[in-house]
This record gives structure tokens, sequence and C-alpha cells, in this order.
């Protein structure tokens, strides 16, 4: 895909948004907004703790072994698979419920539509200091109900993420599927295609650049979240963003705080979803060509 | 676009799994006294200083439980105070959760309120081996009055000062002050050359009313009396000015600690920046003896007798701590009671707490085990200030009163770092933090 | 059942499809409106419930006292939301979260798109920079909170620094220049979001129009505002509702910036509320407030959502006429 782009030189010109000397004065402003602090980081990382508690910026002292100790001390891989597990399994669910929900909201019209519409975007208005009570006992009740395990599994976290990630991702699908003519799939209707196929044939290959940023922010959702993780989960159930504040905020009453390992488990965490990222981002170009129409 | 699809297929079957994997865990039935498959789970505060031992300890009390019971213990760990409260909370409200907490001393008077804690009857005691087991000092937060307690003290955490022996010896200064006064004098002496008498941390969440709850009680107000607040009381008001004067106008504090927590009070001391760090329990012995002053600090108790004042106030008491520690509760809503106080009598008994003190480094609780230490010398300060712990009020409202104390220091932080103590602000600040303490205590049942 | 189950079956019941001579007209075309069952069930519990029982818990007097036997808790109608009103930090927690969260919302919009834009067509390391712009989005916000305190401290790195050409800037994390510390944290920490959203918009840009501008023959700036423009009006008018709301919502970064109890200049509404109910056990007057926030919230949404008619947006293909 990108070699075919880098292959045709004059498309590429052609496909230019900013004149060059813009585009790099942007590219490189942004880089030094976001690069500087993402530096500090990863030199803290391999700071001793003293020297990031006296402010040092160039550590004076090299301790690598923190991204050694990270892994007893902070449980830090436990904390990873089950954030892999649960944000990704919220991201591929969520994506999925998105783009039929937001198909059926773009394409068909019904009463009612609107106040959806609207009230997903509402929903977002919910603040979470106010559900987390009322989340919990709802899992609580349930589980004493049907007589089953909800607290401290991950399907808690998993319902909880799918449920709150879902309204955003269905109206980036919404937005999305607009820009998609509506020709393509009436033309597949018009040959007797099924709702269901006309969804997984036609709307998702298109779809995939939207798709991939819906799954994108439930994923992160997940992945972030702490609120609701804390005390959602078991330590055999933490997500690794609990294991980090865990980690970060236990050094009450006497110890120097571990920066340097706290920083070290950080950029770790970082690095599947940007790895992630990268692998995905593929999807992100290039308009409608790019999902297979041709 | 196949493979794309058949990943995805193969992605989300792994992670339906992944989820699955996890299923029920926790919770049996039943209320007999044979523990066999079932479940125990405790709470209790996460040891990032010795984090190896704490897992370690969790897998060995758990054997240990088992053989004797056939029932298996286990630890969830809370990170923070606010952790805690929202454990406490949501399991509270839910009527589902650990069977029990180790709660923080302070918070026992809040668990009580909730009335979801176990009152401990005479049968209870004697279940997990006697209320003459203990420390009679440690049971003081334990409940409003004898006959009604929640609190099993579990450990002991007083708080002492660690002050630098070489800094003080330079200085002509042959042993810390007993009188607030007179260590801010010693301060004075020993600040110069980029070294400050004191290391305060003024943003930690807690440390502050501490030391506003220790000089108000020295000068003979305890803060809460008969559902009455007396925060605006002179006596604590001189708390505040002498407490924030130390950076503002005395100056013998890094000025830098307006941002720190007691963490970074703890590493400027073990760096050698400051002769005196108070408000340490001897949890930070770990740290200080990796640091640059190992070997050249001890520890002694902090002042006694109030700010402005030659000997303790009227009705004043000489406190040196607050009574701190570990409280262990017993949730209502717990299946197994039985096995809950049997394993709370493991806990506490003799050689348990010799083995969780040898590890933690925190004080036993059991009367006989704490009668072995008090001949130590290197603990002699921290014993001594742990049997002059008091108490801090038990009331409901106490969480409430000890947040608005602690607002009053937050709200001072810009003025006394530009070196102001500007009495009609701190007065303002002081009055709120009564009527926030007021309608808090108006509230309480 | 797993994704390929689902499309395998799908696939033998449209083999099926043709043997019936049902071709429908396309006016008259099924509306799979089952498709909605599976996020309306999920909204309805895990939101729309709990929601309600927030709504109910806002009307009790419930606190430590009460939380026990909270169905029990004693009834107090609408005592909660006048003490929230009249007797509380509420009001001035609202300014202060609205003010925040618009002037962040303001300055990432530019940001992101301008981002967006400038990492379009393909170059040389793309990939990384894409994906280094997404690195303040991907760290947890406890994280973000705790880099930035460090840096922020008093003897930190940034008054160090700042210190060696002779500013001496003071306090960050407390006083009046906390609440812009704020702001200037949560914009390093949530442009991306408006960025991710823009880059979406721009994917469904027709290659053709660029071809067609391009032999139309039109400069940058009249490419992007009448071509371009378009396609990054609902991506990006979505974007700032959710950057706003995410904003106003915003919990975990200042409570981790500035710990509780949070000096006054930085007492936004997350942490007023969490404050009032975690820390101080008043979870109705607590849920009132946080009610409050949400009338007060949702409104003005729903006036913008009305005024840029992002729900009822016109149809593609007229867009494009016009273009």
């Amino acid at each position: 895909m990108s070699g075919r782009q880098r292959g045709s030189g004059m498309s590429n010109e052609v496909n230019r948004l900013l004149p060059r000397p813009l585009q790099v004065a942007v590219l490189v402003l942004l880089l030094a907004f976001v690069g500087g602090p993402v530096l500090y980081m990863v030199l803290a990382s391999i700071n001793s703790d003293l020297g990031v508690a006296a402010g040092e910026f160039w550590p004076r002292q090299l301790d690598p072994a923190n991204y050694v100790r990270i892994w007893s001390t902070v449980d830090l891989g436990k904390g990873l698979v089950n954030s892999i597990v649960v944000a990704g399994a919220t991201a591929l669910a969520c994506g999925l419920a998105s783009v039929s929900t937001a198909y059926v909201l773009v394409r068909h019209a019904f009463l009612g539509r609107l106040t959806i519409l609207r009230g997903l975007l509402a929903l977002q208005s919910i603040p979470g200091t106010l559900m987390l009570l009322p989340v919990f006992v709802l899992f609580a009740s349930l589980a004493n109900i049907l007589e089953i395990t909800v607290i401290g599994t991950r399907w808690a976290l998993f319902i909880t993420y799918l449920t709150f990630a879902l309204p955003f991702s269905t109206w980036i699908m919404v937005t999305y599927l607009r820009g998609l003519p509506r020709e393509l799939d009436e033309a597949a209707r018009v040959d007797g295609a099924s709702s269901w196929r006309i969804l997984t044939r036609v709307v998702v290959p298109l779809s995939w650049p939207g798709l991939v940023v819906a799954c994108i922010f439930a994923f992160l959702l997940g992945w972030n979240d702490v609120l609701f993780a804390s005390v959602l989960t078991n330590p055999d159930t933490r997500t690794a963003a609990v294991s980090l504040q865990v980690f970060g905020t236990s050094q009450e009453g006497g110890a120097i705080p571990l920066y340097g390992q706290l920083m070290a488990a950080a950029l770790v965490c970082a690095v599947p979803v940007v790895a992630l990222y990268l692998a995905f981002q593929r999807y992100l170009v290039g308009g409608l060509t790019a999902g297979g129409v041709k | 676009m196949r493979v794309t699809r058949t990943l995805a297929g193969l992605g989300t079957a792994l992670l339906l799994a992944g989820i699955a994997a996890c299923g029920g865990s926790s919770n049996g039935g039943g209320d007999a006294t044979n523990g066999a498959g079932k479940t125990i789970n405790v709470l209790i505060g996460v040891n990032n200083i010795y984090p190896d031992q704490q897992r370690k300890w969790f897998t060995d009390v758990s054997d240990a439980f088992k053989k004797d019971t056939g029932a298996t213990v286990h630890f969830d760990t809370f990170a923070s105070a606010n952790d805690e409260l929202t454990k406490i909370q949501t399991s509270v409200l839910s009527g589902q959760g650990p069977d029990i907490y180790a709660l923080g001393t302070t918070f026992t008077p809040t668990a009580y309120a909730t009335k979801a804690f176990v009152e401990l009857t005479a049968d209870d005691w004697n279940a997990i081996g006697g209320r003459d087991r203990f420390v009679p000092a440690t049971l003081g937060i334990s409940g409003p009055d004898k006959s009604h307690e929640v609190g099993i003290p579990f450990a002991s955490r007083p708080f002492v000062m660690a002050y630098n022996k070489d800094m003080l010896a330079a200085a002509g200064i042959d042993k810390p002050a007993d009188s607030w006064d007179g260590l801010l004098e010693q301060a004075k002496k020993l600040t110069g050359g980029g070294k400050y008498g004191l290391a305060i941390g003024y943003a930690d969440s807690f440390d502050p009313w501490k030391f506003i709850w220790a000089m108000s009680v020295q000068a003979g107000n305890p803060l809460v009396k008969d559902k009455k607040a007396a925060l605006s009381d002179p006596s604590t008001v001189k708390a505040y000015q002498t407490y924030l004067g130390w950076l503002a106008t005395d100056k013998v504090v890094d000025p830098a600690s307006v941002g720190w927590k007691n963490a970074q009070a703890v590493a400027a001391f073990g760096q050698g920046k400051a002769a005196f760090l108070p408000m340490v329990s001897a949890s930070s012995k770990v740290t200080l003896d990796k640091s640059s002053v190992a070997g050249k600090y001890d520890y002694v108790t902090m002042p006694t007798i109030p700010p402005g004042m030659t000997s303790l106030g009227p009705g004043g008491v000489a406190a040196t701590s607050i009574l701190s520690g570990d409280n262990l509760v017993v949730a209502k809503y717990t299946k197994n009671k039985a096995l809950v106080l049997r394993l709370i009598k493991y806990l506490t008994s003799a050689e348990q707490q010799d083995s969780y003190y040898k590890t933690f480094g925190e004080l036993p609780t059991n009367a006989e085990e704490a009668k072995k230490l008090q001949s130590d010398p290197a603990l002699s300060a921290i014993v001594e200030s742990a049997s002059k712990s008091v108490g801090t009020p038990f009331n409901g409202a106490w969480s409430q009163i000890q947040l608005a104390l602690v607002d009053v220091v937050v709200q001072s932080i810009p003025s006394i770092s530009k070196g102001q103590l500007n009495e009609a602000a701190l007065n303002g600040l002081v009055q709120k933090a009564q009527s926030t303490a007021q309608s808090a205590l108006d509230k309480a049942k | 059942m797993t994704g390929t189950e689902v499309v395998r079956r799908s696939e033998q019941t449209d083999r099926r499809a043709p043997d019936k001579p049902s071709r429908r007209s396309i006016t008259q075309r099924q509306r799979p409106l089952w498709m909605l069952a599976p996020g309306g069930v999920l909204v309805l519990v895990v939101i729309v419930i709990p929601l309600l029982l927030a709504l109910w818990i806002s009307l009790l007097d419930l606190d430590q006292y009460s939380i026990r036997e909270w169905i029990h808790a004693p009834f107090l109608g609408v005592k909660n939301y006048v003490e929230a009103v009249t007797d509380s930090d509420l009001l001035h927690s609202v300014w202060l979260s609205v003010f925040y969260a618009v002037l962040v919302t303001v300055v990432t919009t530019p940001i992101g798109i301008v981002a967006a834009l400038a990492t379009q067509q393909a170059f040389r390391g793309r990939g990384l920079i894409r994906s280094v712009f997404l690195i303040p989005y991907v760290l947890p916000a406890f994280v973000v909170g705790t880099i930035w305190r460090i840096i922020l401290q008093p003897d930190g790195v940034a008054n160090r620094t700042l210190g060696h050409v002779g500013i001496h800037p003071g306090l960050w994390l407390n006083g009046p220049k906390s609440f812009w510390t704020l702001v200037l944290i949560q914009i390093w920490a949530s442009w991306p979001l408006i960025y991710l959203l823009a880059l979406s918009g721009l994917q469904a840009v027709d290659p053709q129009v660029h071809e067609a501008a391009a032999l139309d023959g039109a400069d940058w700036w009249s490419k992007l505002w009448h071509i371009i423009g378009p396609y990054l009006r609902g991506p990006v008018a979505l974007a700032m509702v959710i950057a706003f709301l995410h904003n106003v919502n915003n919990f975990t970064l200042p409570f981790v910036l500035f710990g509780v109890p949070a000096p006054d200049d930085v007492e936004v509404l997350p942490v007023l509320t969490y404050v009032e109910s975690f820390q101080n056990f008043r979870f109705g007057l607590s849920a009132a407030m946080a009610v409050c926030s949400l009338v007060l919230v949702a409104i003005p949404i729903i006036v913008y959502l009305r005024a840029v008619r992002l729900d009822t947006a016109d149809d593609p293909d007229t867009r494009r006429r016009e273009a």
C-alpha cells in the first residue's frame, strides 16, 4: 500500500494538503511538544530515583535495571495480559456492535432515530464518578440474583467498557458511514443481499479507516481506565493501569518514590498500544479505493 | 482480506477464551468451622517497601491456614487510603467483598459508623485469643467504648522523629528539644549552606493534620469534644501558625517542600539535606539505612510541649503520636465468621506477630511479643512513642474533619511559598474548616 | 460464537436466497432494527439503570450512617440539590470545569486538524510520527499526571531549566497558576483525540478530488477550505463535542496532579463530587452535584448539536455535488 504510494511520487504530490515548509514546521513543533516530556520519561526511567527527585534532566547515573525490576515489583506481566485481553475484547466487540448500529442509524429512517443519535452523545456527558457506585451495586445484585461471580472477573470490566465505549464508537461510525456513497449498498440490495450480508460484505470493507479509529478508542478506554477497574478487579484480574496506579500511589509512609521504575513501567505499558497502532494503521490510509471497491 | 478476517476471528476467539478463563474464583457457602473448600478474603494495604516479602507472607499465611482448617486465604491489596475508602464503600453498599479489612486506625471510626462491621462480643474476643492478649494502648481506637469495639489491633506504627546525629553534633546540640519552640530554635541553628533544620511534606494528604492535631492536643484541645468541633480554638490557630511559619517566616524548611509528600521529605533527609525529619514511622528505616545518612541518624519521640508554652497546656496530653497502625475489622456480611475469627487469632498470635515484625518492621500489638521488644535499644524511641500515642476522636465524622484540617494547609501554600503568613487569611480558612467540621459532626449519629 | 462463524452462517442463508423470487423494491427496504438490540440492551443495563439508581440516590440522605441499608436511607427530596447549589462549591466548580473544558477544546482542535493534514500524504517515517503523536493519549491519565507532577515540582526539571535562563515561575501545582497548568497538561494529553478523528475524516476524501483540485489549479488554502473542509466538518464537530465532554468529566488528571483536598483554583467538578462522595461519604449530595453538572453540560451540548446539524447532516452526495 505505502509502497505503491511511494512509487508514484506524482500522485503523492497531488495528495499534498499543506505546503511543504508549513508541513515540516508543524511536524517539528508537534514532535517537540509531544517528544519533550516523553524524552524526559525515557531518561527518568533509566535515572536513579534520587536524581529524578533532584530535578535532573540528563541522568548522572544510569540505572537500566529498572526495566528488569518492574516485572516483579509492579506485577506488570499479569497486568499487561489482563489489559490486552479486556481492552482487546472490548475493541473487537465494540467495533462490530458500533458498525452495525451506525449502519442502521445512517441508512434507515425510522421513528426515534434522531433521539437515539442525540441520546448517544448525551450519554457521554455522564461523569464516571457518578456511575461508579451504581454500576457496582448493579453488578453485585446481578451476581446475587444469578448466583454467579461478577465483580472481580474480567467479564465485569469487559461489559462495562464495551457499554461506555459504544456510544462514541457508534458516532464515529455514523460520521464515517455518512461519507460513503449510498449507491454501493443500494446496488447490493437490489441484487437481493440481506442486511447482514450488505453490512459484512459491503459496509465493513469500505469502512476500515473509521472502524480502526472506533476500535482504537474503545481499546484505549479499557486500557486507560482506573476508576472502574480499581473496584471491579482483584489482584488476579487487575489491569496494567491499575497496577501502575497501585505501584505509584502506595509509596506513602517512608520510601523514596520509585520514579525510575514507575516511568519504565509506564513506557513498557505504552509499547503494546503503539505497536498495535503501527500494525493497524495501514488501514488508516487512503480513501475509498483502499478498502477494495475496485 | 481473508487473512485479516481469519486473524480477527482467531483474535476474537482467543480474547473471549481469555475472559472466560477467569471465571468464578472466590467464595464458598455454608458456615461450619471446617474450612475445606472455603475462601477467606482479606483486604490489606500494599507494602511497596517489601513487595516480595509481602507476597511471600500472603502465601505463607494461606498455606498455614489451609493446613490448620482447610480453608484458603485470599489476599487483596489497596494502594492508598483513597482506594481503601472506595473499596469499603462499594463493599458495604453492595453487601459483598472482603471478609476481613486491615484498616488504618484513623478509619476505624468511619468503619464503625457504617454499622457494617462485626461488633465484637465477649465470645468473639475469646475466639481470637482474648482481649487481654493485646497491648492495652493499641485498643484505644477499636471502638467508642469497651463494649462497642469493631477493630482488632494488628500492627502498631507510631510516629517519631528522625534526626541527623552528625549535623546536631556539628552545631553543638546534644539532643533534640522536647518542645516545639525549642525544636524551632535548634532548626534555625541548623539551617544554612543549602541545608535545612526540618524536612516537612507540606503537600502530603495526611501529614499536616497529624501535626495540627498533636500540637492542639498537647495544648489541651482534642479538636472534637461532645460533638462540638474546636478547630478555630486559639491553640489550633497557633498550631497552624507554627507549622506554616516554619516555611513562611522562620525559613527552616526547604522552600521546595510546598510540593513534597512525606516520601520526598524522607528523601531529603536521606540525602543529608535536613537535620530533623518529624512524623515518620519505623518503616522509614529501610530507606534511610540505604541512604547517605545510614548509621548517622537516630529516632526520638516528637516534642510534646505545645508551641508558645513551656509545659503542657491546661488539660493537655503529652501525645507523641496519633494512635497509628492497622486494625482488623470483620464484615457483617461474611459467611464464615468462625473461620475469620480463627484466622485473626492466628494473625495476632505471638509467633505470627514476631515474624510480621521481623519481616516488615511494624510493631506487634500482641502483649507477650511487645514485651520482648521493649528492651531493644534500637527501638526505644519507637516503643516509647507507641506507649504515649493517643487515639484521635472516635467519631464517624472524623475523616471529614481530617480533610478539613488538611484543606487549611493546602489553601495556604501559595501564600507561604511567597514567605507570607497572613493572619486574616488563615483565620478565614480555619473558620471555614470549623464550620465544615461542625456540620459533619451535626450529621453524626 | 466467533465472528467467522457468524459470517459463514450468513453465507449459507444467502446462498439460499436467490431461489426465492423475493426481490424487494428499494423503497420498501427491510429495516434491520434488530441490529440495534445488542447495543441497546447493554446501554440500558449498564448505563440507564445505574443512572436511574444515581438519580434516586441524589434524593436520599445517603452517608456513612445509612450506606449499609441504603434502600432505607431517609428520603430528602430536593434538599440535596438545594444544598449543592446554595451551600457548596458547586457553582464555582462548574464554572472552572466549563471554562477549562472550553479552553482545552478550542486549543486542541486546530492542533489536531493541522497534525492530521500534515501526516496525511505518505512520506518516509510517517508511521513513526503518527505513532509518536499517539503517545500522550496512550499513556494512562494517572501516568501523565505523575510525570507532569514530577516535572513541575517546585525544585523539578521545569523550574530548574527555566531558572538557567533567569525565569523563576514559582508554584505550578498550587495557587493561581495551577489552573493554567491543568489546561496545558490536558492539551498535551488530549489533542490526539481530535487528531485521530480528523485523520479518519481525511480518509473519506475521494482520491479523484485531489486530482480534480490539481487540474483546477486550486491553491492549497482554497483546496483545504472548499474541498477538504466539508469532509472534516462531521468528524471534527464530533471530536469537539467528545473532547469537551471528556474534559469536563476528567477526574484522574486533576486528582493525580493536585491531590485532595484540591487547591481552590483547580477544584473542578469531578474532583468535587469525588471528594464529596468517596472522602466525605455524602453520596446523596455528591450525586445531586453530578446530576446538576449533567444538566448544565447536556443542555449546551444539545444546542450545539442542533447548531452544527451533526445529527441531521446533509446527505454526502449532495455535499459532494456542491463542492
